[in-house]
């Protein structure tokens, strides 16, 4: 006899008990082992997000830096050319993620021309205006500063780097679908994370 | 006896779970970290190839006036570039305006920027090493094998791949870079006890009208 128990009633007891305790390591455990689960199945849908958008900025910022519709162009092929040349390849990996352009539309619906301070600097500033789960395109184009006459003494031209080709960067910015919860990770506030690539070039031009 | 077996379930439990949660963290943190490694693989790959094809970007006799720098960016001294051709500066500024992502925790080897015939080797010929150009920056994040004219017309010649239009081969343009992922700096850091070096070389054929 167990405190006074019959044996039966201290074997139920028992079998209560490691009842109870596997009631308990389960829902310790279940949760544990699914929030890993889940970790490592959004690491590997981050990693091959994160890939194509690398590849996507790579062959953008190619795209952005050829002489667009003409040889003789003065300005990189606008944010919408670019995105329409690899907008595919970004949605077969961006699952649940919307694509977008990033431009200021002019009065005949084409994109005004595209500078640095038109680009978002983060991606809060898209979801702002795009929504949640979305990516954005964006193309700037930096110019040299113009050459003027050289000070006395110093070699033309006049500053250093005022006859360079103009650098052009692609950004693909914003939030993508994730399994991330929201209130957790960097700024989320659905089921998506931050995400900012931007490929750099110097563009191929034969104009003047 | 039977208490004593009882206590002895539980420690077992404890125990089981003490050793089953800082495994299976162990495995997440480094499942992710492989994917931090594949991530950083691609965008090195990305950054190296458009680096040798911005090369092609500024004529080859064009070279840059005194004063000339680029770059500075992760934290590092500007690289002066100053009579160094400007397609090799192109190269830098688009692989340092490329690789952007998790800089934090790259540790670059560095390497001189503007290097010159290097030859594959092969078909009779020894393969040789590149040499750096005078006056090269030797703590570059990326390193570009050009070929350029200099002053006075002298011919420098560039990186010659006879594995292209054997046995001569074809003088090309190649980026390479090495860095490695330190994982301490990051929450990672905790389970991830490897850091990988990750390398990447591009090789950029000259467009038509220069071959």
């Amino acid at each position: 006899m167990e405190g006074g128990m019959a044996p039966a009633e201290s074997r139920r007891a028992h079998r209560g008990r490691r009842r109870a305790q596997a009631t308990v390591e389960f829902a310790v455990v279940v949760p544990l082992f699914l929030g890993c689960f889940l970790a490592a199945i959004d690491a590997g849908l981050w990693a091959v997000q994160t890939s194509a958008e690398v590849s996507a900025v790579e062959q953008a910022a190619m795209v952005a830096a050829s002489a667009g519709s003409s040889p003789t162009a003065q300005t990189a092929p606008d944010a919408r050319t670019v995105t329409d040349a690899v907008a595919t390849r970004l949605r077969s990996a961006l699952f649940g993620t919307g694509i977008a352009s990033w431009c200021d539309v002019a009065a005949d619906g084409t994109c005004l021309p595209d500078s640095e301070e038109r680009c978002p600097s983060t991606p809060a500033e898209v979801q702002a205006r795009e929504g949640p789960r979305v990516v954005v395109i964006c193309v700037s184009e930096q110019d040299p500063p113009a050459c003027v006459a050289p000070p006395p003494g110093v070699p033309a031209p006049y500053p250093p780097g005022c006859d360079d080709s103009p650098l052009v960067t692609v950004r693909v910015i914003g939030f993508v679908a994730s399994l991330v919860p929201p209130g957790f990770g960097p700024g989320s506030q659905a089921f998506e994370i931050p995400t900012d690539i931007s490929a750099t070039t110097h563009t191929l031009r034969f104009a003047p | 006896m039977r208490r004593r077996r009882r206590r002895g379930a539980d420690a077992q439990a404890v125990l089981e779970t003490a050793l089953v949660i800082p495994i299976l963290l162990f495995l997440v943190c480094n499942f992710i970290a492989l994917m931090v490694q594949v991530t950083v693989q691609e965008q090195l790959d990305a950054a190296t190839a458009l680096a040798a094809q911005s090369r092609f970007q500024a004529s080859e006799s064009a070279l840059d006036p005194a004063g000339t720098q680029c770059c500075g960016a992760h934290g590092s001294a500007a690289l002066v570039t100053a009579g160094l051709p400007t397609g090799c500066r192109y190269a830098a500024e688009t692989f340092y305006g490329t690789m952007s992502m998790y800089t934090d925790m790259l540790v670059w080897q560095p390497a001189s920027l503007c290097t010159s015939g290097g030859d594959s080797g092969g078909g009779g010929a020894p393969r040789r090493p590149a040499v750096a150009y005078p006056g090269s920056p030797a703590n570059a994040e990326v390193s570009c094998d050009v070929g350029s004219v200099g002053a006075g017309g002298v011919v420098i010649p560039g990186y010659r791949d006879r594995a292209l239009d054997p046995p001569a081969g074809l003088e090309v343009v190649t980026c390479a870079a090495a860095t490695r992922i330190d994982f301490s700096k990051t929450p990672l850091g905790w389970g991830v006890f490897w850091s990988p070096t990750v390398h990447a070389t591009a090789e950029a054929l000259p467009p038509p009208f220069r071959q």
